[in-house]
């Protein structure tokens, strides 16, 4: 059993998803990049669960991380409409209403 | 000998879609992107032999929230005119807390050994998807009836 690449792989594609999550001045692209950081660590939950032999269980937590985020993308692509709708823009940095 | 020609295909996917996700500056390239990620993502399910939870996530990612997001940037198109999409650029900061993490997360899990038996997950999965399976779909009934109420309420308020 190689668990190495796999870990390997996912810590990097987790890492691409925080760098644009922070870099990434657009909300949709925010929101998709938030998706890669979701996948990695539903990919890693599923090596770890091929590793311990628990098949069964491991699909049903990553079914379950499956449907959350299918329902967070829901309501946040929802929240990036309504939020264009209000403010007139997608870019993060020109929603300034909350800034200390 | 195939078999880890198949997960280097399928690393190799994941990479380059995750990477057109966080560095391309055109929308529809991003959209792509993000679908190639998940397909690939889909493949590696597959090849840790989770048939099912690799059709469910075509089916739930490739054909719904893909779609989703295309109907977004369709719909912004329309509200904010002009460009879809911020141009990329380079963030130091951001790349210093990205690499920082991987770094972090890396060492972390590098002398991870996944324990040999995991019980009481598997009594877990075992009880979720048995006995308390009604619970379970009515859950997924529950999960719906809040998305659609959300909707409702963020963006059903105002028509002009």
């Amino acid at each position: 059993m190689s668990a190495s690449p796999i870990t390997l792989l996912c810590t990097v594609l987790f890492g691409l998803g925080v760098y644009g999550t922070l870099a990434r001045r657009d909300l949709v692209a925010v929101l998709a990049c938030v998706e890669v950081m979701l996948g990695a660590a539903s990919v890693q939950l599923v090596a770890f669960a091929h590793a311990a032999k628990v098949i069964g269980s491991g699909q049903a937590f990553a079914l379950v991380l499956l449907v959350l985020a299918a329902a967070e993308a829901c309501v946040g692509l929802g929240l990036v409409l309504a939020t264009v709708k209000r403010a007139g823009t997608q870019r993060v940095d020109e929603l300034t209403e909350v800034r200390g | 000998m195939s078999e880890a020609l198949t997960f280097w295909l399928l690393a190799a996917l994941a990479l380059a879609g995750a990477v057109a996700v966080v560095f391309s500056r055109d929308a529809l390239r991003l959209v792509l992107g993000l679908g190639a990620f998940l397909l690939a993502v889909a493949g590696l399910y597959a090849y840790y032999g989770m048939g099912f939870l690799a059709a469910a996530q075509v089916f739930v990612y490739v054909g719904g929230v893909l779609v989703l997001v295309l109907f977004a940037l369709l719909l912004l198109a329309r509200d904010g005119g002009g460009r879809l999409l911020a141009e990329g650029r380079f963030d130091l900061s951001a790349a210093a807390v990205g690499l920082g993490l991987t770094v972090v997360l890396g060492v972390t899990l590098r002398d991870l050994t996944p324990p040999a038996a995991l019980g009481a997950s598997a009594d877990l999965g075992g009880t979720l998807l048995g006995p308390m399976l009604p619970a379970f779909e009515l859950l997924g009934v529950l999960l719906l009836a809040a998305l659609v109420a959300t909707l409702v309420v963020v963006g059903g308020g105002e028509r002009s």
